[in-house]
């Protein structure tokens, strides 16, 4: 199998030998941008279970009793529809975006990433720079190598488990969560589900790094899909670039008919998925921009004009206009604003009420007495409201038409069920014949505005 | 086995079926709960919410693994003409 630069070649098989990538460290715009999403979106991830909201944690997902907090807002098994709809959404916004500025979320956003850029940190910080590193590789075993190696995979592993109690955090309270942790008594399934989660994150961030962009990820497969020639990419210029080759920094190399690159490899060293970004656009390319400031940073020290290798777009590379607005950016736009609001809209318009009406499958219906007739309903009552509320039930649908719940004011605690059964009356001149439409209403009694319909069968004795 | 296979197999089969786990679990149990599953079949059994997510997650990978195995054998183990 190959080694080294050809990482990939199809025809050999899809995992070539891996030699450990040591990107060179660099710095420049996009690195510090980079550094500043790393901090901001790793800031969310471990800061937000710690967040209290009204009294309890802000953001939990509740798995036990079936509810998602997310600040004000409480989802319930039946709010599946948000889940579904916010899945939707950030697909669009991943079409939408990559559209628009190509591989954005790999390189900034991905979680995969943005460990690995934390688990980077560590080992530059342990183990020091790209040749320190290289040569540490290299080096026999000793005091030296030990210590810095040991502390590496310490912090490392320290880290990761502090990343799977984060994660568990979510779903159990986190308060709660670390006293168990200090305490030892750490339930069995939390135990496992902070190991999962700290197994993937020292595997994945520490071990597999852009293995997992090139062999595992599905979005680098079918991204290609969603670029067209006016999607942004990283892109060498080529027609500035060739012929490469070193020179004196004195000479006018125009004139002597080199192009601009220097050819010092600073672009692949700093590569974390080890490519040449000179060979054109591959699909290991994570849009890190880490050769871009390579590459920036050797222009200025050469006087030539930065952006040899810069964000453009296939258009502008061929010296035609590059469009922002096309039918492509548009319709994405439009479907997710739509979605969007739709979803905001219809979140404010909720009610904290649900109710289901079953029939009394084993009798139609039953006389009372000679001048009425009755039939049974089983009323569910899901009470998503945060406190405890009464509610009264009435029906409407036929003339005179009355419904006796017991007691009369149906009482559900906050986030609880509550069954009851429900007997509408009817007289027998007004329920002749079956299948009626009845529609029965659910409102709280202190709330007018908390309500809820839902429509039945009534059936009644045959016409004479 | 060479360590290469080794890892792609297990890359091709543990991963995709883990992505299918996760996607079928939440639409399963966004629908169903575990608790009401565990009185209608095992009413005698102790098991929590948790448990019943877990079991219910870890089914569904073995069956994703199962899928994945399969077609991993049957379209040529990788790249076997390639050895």
């Amino acid at each position: 199998m190959s080694k080294g630069d050809d990482k990939v070649d199809l025809d050999v098989g899809m995992y070539a030998a891996r030699e450990k990538i040591h990107p060179r460290e660099v710095d420049g715009t996009f690195q510090r941008l980079r550094h500043l999403a790393v901090i901001v979106l790793l800031g969310i991830y471990y800061g937000l279970p710690w967040i209290t909201w009204d009294g309890r944690q802000a953001v939990l997902f509740d798995l036990p009793a079936r509810q998602f907090h997310i600040f004000a807002l409480t989802f319930w098994p039946q709010d599946f529809v948000y889940l579904a709809v916010l899945l939707i959404i950030a697909a669009l916004s991943l079409f939408f975006f990559t559209a628009l500025a190509g591989r954005m979320w790999c390189g900034y956003a991905c979680p995969q990433t943005v460990w690995t850029e934390l688990f980077m940190w560590i080992e530059r910080w342990t183990e020091g720079k790209r040749q320190q590193r290289l040569k540490l590789d290299k080096a026999p075993w000793s005091i030296n190598k030990l210590l810095r190696r040991g502390s590496k995979h310490v912090l490392w592993v320290v880290l990761a488990l502090y990343t799977g109690f984060t994660f568990v955090g979510y779903f159990t309270p986190i308060r709660e969560l670390s006293v168990s942790v200090a305490s030892f008594g750490l339930g069995p399934w939390e135990t496992f589900w902070l190991l999962f989660y700290a197994f993937a994150t020292w595997g994945n961030a520490g071990f597999l790094r852009e293995q997992v962009c090139i062999y595992m990820c599905p979005y680098a497969r079918f991204q290609s899909a969603m670029f067209d020639p006016n999607s942004l990419i990283i892109s060498y210029d080529e027609k500035r670039g060739e012929p490469r080759g070193g020179r004196s920094r004195n000479i006018d190399h125009r004139a002597q008919g080199w192009g601009d690159c220097i050819d010092c490899n600073l672009c692949v060293q700093a590569c974390p998925t080890g490519i040449d970004i000179r060979k054109g656009l591959q699909y290991e390319c994570i849009a890190c921009a880490a050769c871009i400031d390579a590459c920036n940073g050797v222009m200025d020290k050469m006087n030539y004009p930065r952006g040899l290798i810069r964000y453009t777009t296939d258009n502008a590379m061929e010296d035609k206009p590059s469009r922002i607005l096309r039918p492509r950016i548009l319709v994405y736009g439009v479907l997710l604003l739509a979605l969007m609001s739709g979803t905001v809209y219809s979140l404010t318009q909720r009610t904290p009420l649900a109710m289901e009406v079953l029939a009394d499958r084993n009798v139609l219906y039953r006389d009372v007495d000679f001048e009425t007739v009755e039939n049974v309903y089983t009323v569910r009552i899901l009470n998503k409201d945060r406190e405890a509320r009464d509610y009264v039930l009435t029906v409407d649908g036929l003339p005179d038409a009355e419904v006796v719940t017991r007691p009369e004011h149906i009482r559900v605690d906050a986030g609880r069920t509550s069954q009851v059964t429900a007997s509408v009356r009817v007289p027998r001149d007004e329920a002749r014949g079956t299948g009626h439409t009845i529609e029965f209403r659910l409102t709280a009694t202190d709330e007018a505005d908390i309500a809820r319909t839902s429509t039945a069968r009534f059936h009644g004795p045959r016409e004479e | 086995m060479t360590k290469e296979r080794l890892l792609q197999c297990l890359g091709s089969t543990l991963w995709p079926s883990f992505l299918a786990a996760a996607v079928a679990s939440v639409v399963f149990f966004a629908a169903i709960d575990p608790e009401t599953l565990r009185v209608q079949t095992f009413p005698g059994l102790e098991l929590s919410r948790m448990a019943g997510y877990t079991i219910g997650f870890f089914m569904f990978w073995a069956v994703g693994l199962f899928a994945s195995g399969l077609t991993y054998v049957l379209s040529g183990g990788g790249n076997r003409r390639h050895e």
